[in-house]
């Protein structure tokens, strides 16, 4: 059974439609990522599932219990959900030491008194906090913070764990440490966990299965791998990592494969959408599968040299071919001139 | 709940004196019935005519002298390098807590005809340049006291002012008083403009000023001649009075509409800046001293004067031309006091209503906010119109209708007599005032910090108990302070609740100067302004902030 099934979630808010009936499951012990930009719905989907926000369409179950059901109205309020929610901004409750803070569920819940020790310094144990128990917010560090934020989320053992955009507060060295620190310790938790992220490489770190919402929709879903290195999607083709992007037409098909045709430039690549010969399309290929190449040859385009930027631990070089703008990263300064660059027929997506 | 208790002690007074208005006579009196009779009286009398006029002048008279000189100041010390202007700014707002019945009586035995500066100025020159009863004198002074008001909104504008916007003008050439006429001013218009029609609807409202001020020269506005009627035809005529009540509130009432229209639309001048950045601020150059100079001068004559004509007044047995100071000196005032029970009873009471009536107020306003606070319906909007009515009901007319509404329902008639009449006025008085107190620091909650107790299990009613109250306490306690000294310097909304029991010193002075005893007065009104002044001590060394 399932943890958590979302079915056709509608939200308005204002004149704007944020959810336009989006649908997804949360197996038992899997991470799940929403991804998406700004606006996307993605906050709203999660503040929805935690009965924050009260959608205009759809059910929610949790654990096979309906706790939201538009048709019929059925509504379980937030705090008999017993879910647990990470906030972006921890939130805190400043009037309370780190242990009350986490003690506050427990208490709720009438916990017996030794049992609730127990269990908030085993959780703090873990979580690295057993010296900060007797702090403030105020007293604590961002990192620590957003330790304090999910050892208050995590102690009452809750069916999912919702995690909205918990890192996004943190300097961007100790994100990269935090990324895996936290997806190992929900893993050992052996909770399911929703996570919020507008960041794809956190995303793509984290989950188990991303779902890529734009617009109120979801544009794609499925693992890290198959988001990232073989979308069906053109959002999903455009959205992820960094992209060349090739305008013509559809000159030849030949089964998988179609030839894309500009002005000066040919190139073979995967049909990723119903296509016919004579249709405008786009390509899509990811920068770091764009190379430079010795000689000419099949899939390789003859390129002029516009300008390199200088990145730290790259180059990122800028070639013009009549309007197409190609970028390709490589180790070194190159001189001005005409190049060579490898386009591979698997690496281009066609849409 | 607590929208039903805040229409009923709001409807229920106005409804009453709405009632009252189309009666021929008070509502207790037999022969009593329906009748537009009050309206065609009123509406033809020529000391109506004359009040409604000098109100006019007065309100318009006070806005133009209070509102540019308080945007000066405004501007002077949240933008600008004055000196010592940390300690000035908590001296630019007492005017606000100070009871205008003992400004104006200040300004009586300070500069009035035989007042102590008036009499050493004509030992200096041999005359006394100004004549304190006349409309200059009562606009001037009424003026002078509402700076603070205008102070409050367009300071608060100010610093929310990108500094950005200053600092973009001072680079493309432009010296201070151009970037406070060009750019800082005109940016905070609508502050500016929301401070005059606030200022210009107290002028409505004014009643301590001009009952001692304008008494000796025969001016009454509509608040004094609505006092005065009361006497005037020797049966109570409430029928009248409830015509000029609502003939006030029919001005009044536009005026905070108006002004909430206004609100809505103030955020759309506003260049908020980020993240509140420390920002140096302009320098006023050679205009460094002028500027203090003019503040401490207004300080001088809006507070220092009055405030020391008092407290002399109190200290001195008589006083008049070649008196000498030295001589006259006595404590028997204070001493005097105690031999009426009554004033003492005065003196006990505004304190029992200033600080447990306080403390209840503030409760019920907390347990209003937070049925407000976060709350989506449309209930919220009509108690935001409620809220609305108290503030264009002048003290006064509050204090009567309450009078009458214990004298008309009569199974809480017996409660007239007790404190709980004059709080329950007091507290609507000050509602708006108060909620807003509330709402101030309830927006200091962020609302992560509630929904993590729900989201963690907690019943809305557990999430006030564990988290929000916690962390508005300070607030609460702050709240608590400010309206503790609004009641002790409350004196109009007791006058027609006045009676054994129900005594309080603001109204007591009110009363007490029909009698002329100055004696008493002075040494009542050093006794509040102490109250005031020790309340406002602790208030400032907790840290609270009066900008409410």
């Amino acid at each position: 059974m399932p943890d958590l099934i979302a079915e056709n979630i509608e939200k308005q808010l204002g004149t704007a439609q944020v959810l336009r009936g989006v649908s997804f499951q949360l197996q038992e012990r899997e991470i799940l990522a929403l991804l998406g930009a700004s606006g996307s719905g993605k906050t709203t989907l999660l503040r929805s599932v935690a009965g924050l926000e009260q959608p205009d369409g759809g059910k929610i179950e949790i654990r096979g219990k309906l706790v939201f059901d538009a048709s019929s109205g059925f509504e379980i309020p937030a705090e008999q959900r017993g879910l647990g929610l990470v906030f972006q901004s921890y939130a805190i409750w400043p009037h309370r030491t780190v242990f009350e803070n986490v003690a506050y569920g427990l208490r709720l819940r009438h916990t017996p008194e030794a049992e609730i020790k127990e269990r908030v310094n085993k959780v703090l144990k873990r979580l690295g906090l057993d010296h900060l128990a007797d702090r403030y917010a105020h007293q604590l560090s961002g990192g620590q913070q957003q330790r304090v934020a999910l050892a208050r989320a995590m102690v009452y053992n809750p069916p999912v764990l919702l995690l909205d955009e918990p890192l996004s507060n943190l300097d961007a060295k100790l994100r990269e440490d935090a990324r895996a620190w936290l997806r190992e310790i929900i893993k050992q938790t052996g909770t399911s966990a929703l996570y919020v992220t507008h960041d794809q490489t956190e995303a793509l770190a984290i989950a188990d299965r991303v779902l890529l919402l734009d617009r109120g929709l979801i544009q794609e879903e499925g693992a890290p791998e198959k988001i990232y290195g073989a979308p069906t999607n053109r959002f999903a083709a455009e959205f992820m990592g960094s992209n060349n992007r090739f305008e013509g037409k559809l000159a030849e098909i030949a089964g998988q494969e179609g030839r894309l045709e500009g002005e000066g430039w040919t190139l073979w690549g995967q049909m990723r959408l119903a296509k016919k010969v004579g249709e405008a399309a786009t390509g899509f290929v990811r920068v770091e599968r764009t190379r430079l190449s010795e000689g000419a040859g099949s899939d390789r385009l003859r390129v002029k040299l516009n300008s390199a930027l200088y990145l730290g631990e790259r180059w990122e070089y800028l070639f013009h071919l009549g309007d197409l703008r190609i970028r390709v990263w490589g180790e070194e300064r190159l001189p001005e001139g005409e190049y060579w660059v490898l386009v591979p027929r698997n690496s281009l997506w066609i849409f | 709940m607590a929208v039903i208790g805040v229409a009923l002690v709001v409807c229920g007074p106005l409804g009453l004196i709405l009632y009252q208005s189309f009666l021929s006579e008070a509502f207790f009196s037999p022969t009593a019935h329906l009748s537009v009779e009050a309206y065609r009286y009123v509406l033809a009398d020529a000391g109506f005519h004359s009040a409604f006029g000098t109100s006019l002048l007065v309100s318009s008279g006070m806005t133009i002298i209070s509102v540019p000189l308080g945007s000066l100041l405004a501007f002077l010390l949240a933008r600008t390098d004055l000196p010592g202007k940390k300690w000035l700014e908590p001296w630019l707002l007492v005017p606000i807590f100070l009871s205008p019945v003992v400004l104006a009586f200040g300004y009586v035995v300070a500069v009035g005809p035989v007042g102590f500066f008036s009499l050493w100025i004509k030992a200096l020159i041999g005359r006394v340049p100004w004549n304190l009863y006349s409309l200059f004198g009562l606009i001037l002074i009424a003026g002078l006291t509402h700076v603070p008001h205008a102070f409050l909104y367009v300071s608060s504008a100010l610093r929310s002012l990108d500094p950005a916007v200053e600092e973009a003008a001072r680079v493309a050439g432009a010296g201070v008083w151009r970037i406070a006429v060009t750019v800082s001013l005109p940016l905070v218009l609508p502050s500016i403009l929301f401070s005059a029609s606030l200022i210009f609807l107290l002028g409505f409202e004014l009643f301590g000023l001009p009952l001692v001020l304008g008494d000796p020269a025969g001016l009454l506005v509509l608040t004094t001649y609505l006092y005065k009627l009361t006497n005037l035809l020797g049966v109570p005529s409430y029928h009248l009075m409830a015509v000029v009540a609502l003939s006030i509130v029919a001005l009044t009432f536009p005026l905070v509409y108006l002004q909430r229209r206004m609100l809505r639309t103030a955020g759309r001048f506003a260049v908020i800046g980020g993240k509140g950045q420390a920002f140096r601020p302009l320098p006023l150059g050679a205009f460094r001293w002028p500027a203090v100079f003019l503040l401490v001068l207004w300080l001088l004559v809006t507070v220092v004067v009055p405030l020391v004509g008092v407290a002399l007044r109190s200290l001195v047995s008589s006083w008049g031309e070649g008196v000498k100071l030295t001589e006259v000196l006595t404590l028997d005032h204070f001493r005097e006091l105690w031999g009426y029970p009554n004033l003492v009873r005065g003196i006990v009471n505004t304190l029992v209503i200033g600080a447990i009536g306080g403390a209840l107020s503030v409760a019920f306003y907390a347990i209003v906010g937070l049925a407000a606070h976060r709350w989506q319906s449309s209930w919220v909007s009509f108690l935001d119109y409620l809220v609305m009515l108290p503030r264009a009901l002048p003290g006064l007319i509050v204090g009567l209708a309450f009078l009458w509404v214990f004298l008309f329902f009569k199974p809480i008639a017996p409660l007239r007599t007790t404190l709980f009449s004059l709080w329950i006025a007091y507290t609507v008085v000050w509602l708006a005032y108060g909620l807003r107190l509330i709402s101030a620091s309830l927006l200091q909650v962020k609302p992560e910090l509630e929904e993590a107790a729900r989201v963690t299990g907690a019943r809305q009613s557990l999430i006030y108990r564990d988290v929000t109250l916690p962390l508005i306490r300070f607030g609460l306690m702050g709240s608590w302070l400010l309206i503790f000294m609004m009641f002790v310097r409350e004196y109009s909304t007791g006058v027609y609740l006045l009676g054994p029991g129900t005594e309080v010193i603001g109204s007591l002075i009110v009363s007490l100067w029909g009698t002329g005893a100055l004696d008493l007065i002075s040494a009542l009104s050093v006794i509040e302004v102490a109250l005031v002044g020790l309340i406002l001590f602790i208030a400032l060394r907790l840290g609270v902030s009066l900008h409410a």
